[in-house]
């Protein structure tokens, strides 16, 4: 089965980098927002009591701080160095929201009701680009109050003290946001929705096969195909150790992540 | 040894330890200033007034009595002999009373707080124990603490205004079990504690970081103690108080070590609901609500509308349905 390349191996590491982080974030402040849940207190222990579970919290924080400027730096690097700053910021490859993505909501709704046929996607959709800026909101958001909650002296030089309420506010409601997100909506948007469950493992391999370019980004092997591009986008499979731990991988972290949630909701909604 | 002297010497043993043989003893104990004086009227009236004496005395040879070994309370109240209360000698052996009298250091036992003779329930005003004494009783041995206390708000509302209900040295250190002060169970039980009397306080502290942390079972962030001190608790108006504006500082900067002025305007008993108090907590609160119920409400239809699509196309595909 022909292959085609969708992500290099820098996006594949990234993406492993964040999932890790992320988890051992979501894992480790849990037990302090939901601190009145009977769970709480054996989550915590699991991380080394609350010294360890601060512990996890920073070291994953500084690692989400670390791959935000990595990102930031290869998005610099690809468009000046590799691609000269022939970029087209509204083009098929850029993140940037434009107006296809309302129109493709809008027929993607329709055809939910079934009164339409599915919107022609490209290279990247409106739910992806979505939880790409997701990530820089949220990284933001969360980031920068968590250094106010980290560093509370140094930022009591410059701020009014209740600057730690406005922050605890921000980060706990935007964690919360962010992990129910990602547990919930990223998770069957990418890996259960029907045509890809149990697990879509583009993101591991990097490849996704020409059916599926064909069948659910038209536009792009259209766009590819017109260009004569299509071979230069052809890939080998990956190793087989590649696949399958990557496959594992993920298996691993939706399961993590779903045992997250059912904790999350019953804090939130039960104790 | 013949045999009626041997039947009269048991006789005399079996009736002289009845309660009849009370009266006996008020022979020589009911001398009034006399060493060994025991106010009969008080002893009857007492929780104990119709116990006989050889009862609590175990062993009492008759007159001259010889060595006379000290009262054990535990033999009724440790093993809750003919229906005594045993839960308090239970809890103060294992308090750091009961330990260290355990050891043979000196420490309070039964009697140094209740007494002897008179030993009335706590609800009896003529009691040792009895409310208002308590600061007292234990300021016999810990003056200092009492001396801090008296000045208290708590202090001065039960010694000087007369409101029983304000909290006495039992209150928090429990009058037998009375723990370690280091003991972490004991602590995380005193927020509670507070909260008794302070509830919405409680409830508010338990949504700051640090309520959580403790919350959790830790003891290493700041308590309420910490901050409004405990002994010598006072309100926040009171120059003495530890969160008075002259002193907020130097009690912040106790955990935060280099605090400034503005970082002591941190609400230790924020409420994000409380739009006339905290107005700016208030909006990032309802914006921050606002959002996650937006962005999930538009996801989470739009995950289930597509995934209903989605199996129903399936479904149509195979032939089936």
């Amino acid at each position: 089965m022909a292959l085609v390349k969708r992500f290099n191996a820098y996006h594949r590491i990234l993406h492993v980098v964040i999932a890790i982080s992320f988890i051992g974030l979501v894992a480790s402040g849990m037990p302090i927002k939901y601190a009145q849940a009977p769970w709480a207190a054996w989550l915590a222990t699991l991380l080394g009591g609350y010294t360890g579970a601060a512990l996890v919290h920073r070291i994953c924080a500084a690692i989400t701080f670390g791959y935000f400027a990595a990102h930031i730096g290869y998005v610099l690097y690809d468009i000046a160095i590799v691609r000269k700053f022939k970029f087209n910021i509204l083009g098929p490859e850029s993140m940037v929201p434009w107006l296809k993505d309302l129109q493709d909501i809008i027929s993607n709704f329709k055809w939910f009701f079934g009164k339409g046929p599915r919107p022609q996607l490209d290279h990247w959709t409106y739910w992806e680009k979505f939880d790409y800026w997701a990530v820089f909101w949220g990284v933001g958001m969360i980031g920068v109050s968590g250094l106010f909650l980290w560093f509370p002296v140094f930022f009591g030089q410059f701020f009014p003290g209740w600057a730690f309420n406005i922050a605890t506010v921000i980060h706990s409601d935007e964690a919360l946001l962010a992990a129910g997100f990602i547990f919930t909506i990223h998770f069957f948007n990418t890996h259960m929705r029907p045509e890809k469950f149990p697990m879509d493992p583009v993101i591991f391999t990097g490849n996704m096969t020409l059916e599926e370019l064909k069948h659910e980004r038209p536009l792009e092997y259209q766009r590819l195909a017109n260009e004569n591009k299509l071979d230069q986008y052809a890939t080998e499979a990956q190793a087989s150790w590649i696949t399958d731990a990557g496959i594992i991988f993920g298996f691993l972290t939706v399961l993590i992540g779903f045992a997250l949630l059912v904790l999350i909701i019953l804090g939130q909604f039960v104790y | 040894m013949n045999l009626p002297l041997l039947i009269t010497t048991i006789a005399f043993l079996l009736l002289s330890s009845h309660a009849s043989a009370k009266e006996d003893c008020y022979d020589c104990h009911g001398q009034q200033g006399g060493r060994t004086y025991v106010n009969k009227d008080a002893l009857v009236q007492s929780v104990h007034g119709k116990i006989a004496c050889d009862k609590c005395h175990l062993n009492i040879a008759p007159y001259p009595h010889g060595t006379v070994s000290k009262v054990n309370c535990g033999i009724c109240h440790f093993l809750g002999r003919d229906g005594a209360p045993k839960e308090q000698a239970a809890e103060y052996k294992l308090s750091v009373h009961g330990l260290a009298a355990g050891k043979g250091t000196m420490a309070p036992t039964c009697q140094t707080c209740h007494g002897g003779h008179a030993i009335y329930r706590s609800a009896d005003p003529r009691s040792s124990t009895s409310r208002e004494k308590i600061p007292a009783l234990c300021g016999r041995c810990h003056a200092a603490e009492l001396g801090v206390y008296e000045k208290s708000i708590h202090g001065t509302l039960l010694l000087k205004n007369n409101v029983s209900s304000a909290p006495t040295c039992f209150d928090c250190h429990m009058e037998h079990r009375i723990p370690s002060a280091s003991e972490a169970k004991w602590k995380l039980s005193l927020v509670s504690k507070c909260g008794t009397c302070h509830p919405e306080e409680m409830d508010t502290y338990h949504k700051t970081y640090h309520g959580k942390v403790t919350r959790l079972g830790y003891t290493t962030i700041a308590m309420c103690w910490d901050c409004h001190g405990s002994h010598d608790i006072l309100p926040q108006n009171d120059p003495a108080s530890t969160l008075s504006s002259k002193n907020l500082l130097s009690t912040c900067a106790k955990c935060h070590p280099g605090a400034t002025e503005s970082f002591t305007k941190f609400y230790a008993h924020a409420e994000e609901t409380n739009r006339a108090k905290y107005p700016v907590l208030y909006y990032t609160f309802l914006f921050m609500t606002l959002l996650l119920i937006g962005t999930f409400a538009f996801f989470l239809t739009h995950t289930f509308l597509w995934a209903y699509r989605a199996l129903k196309e399936r479904i149509q595909k195979k032939g089936g349905m």
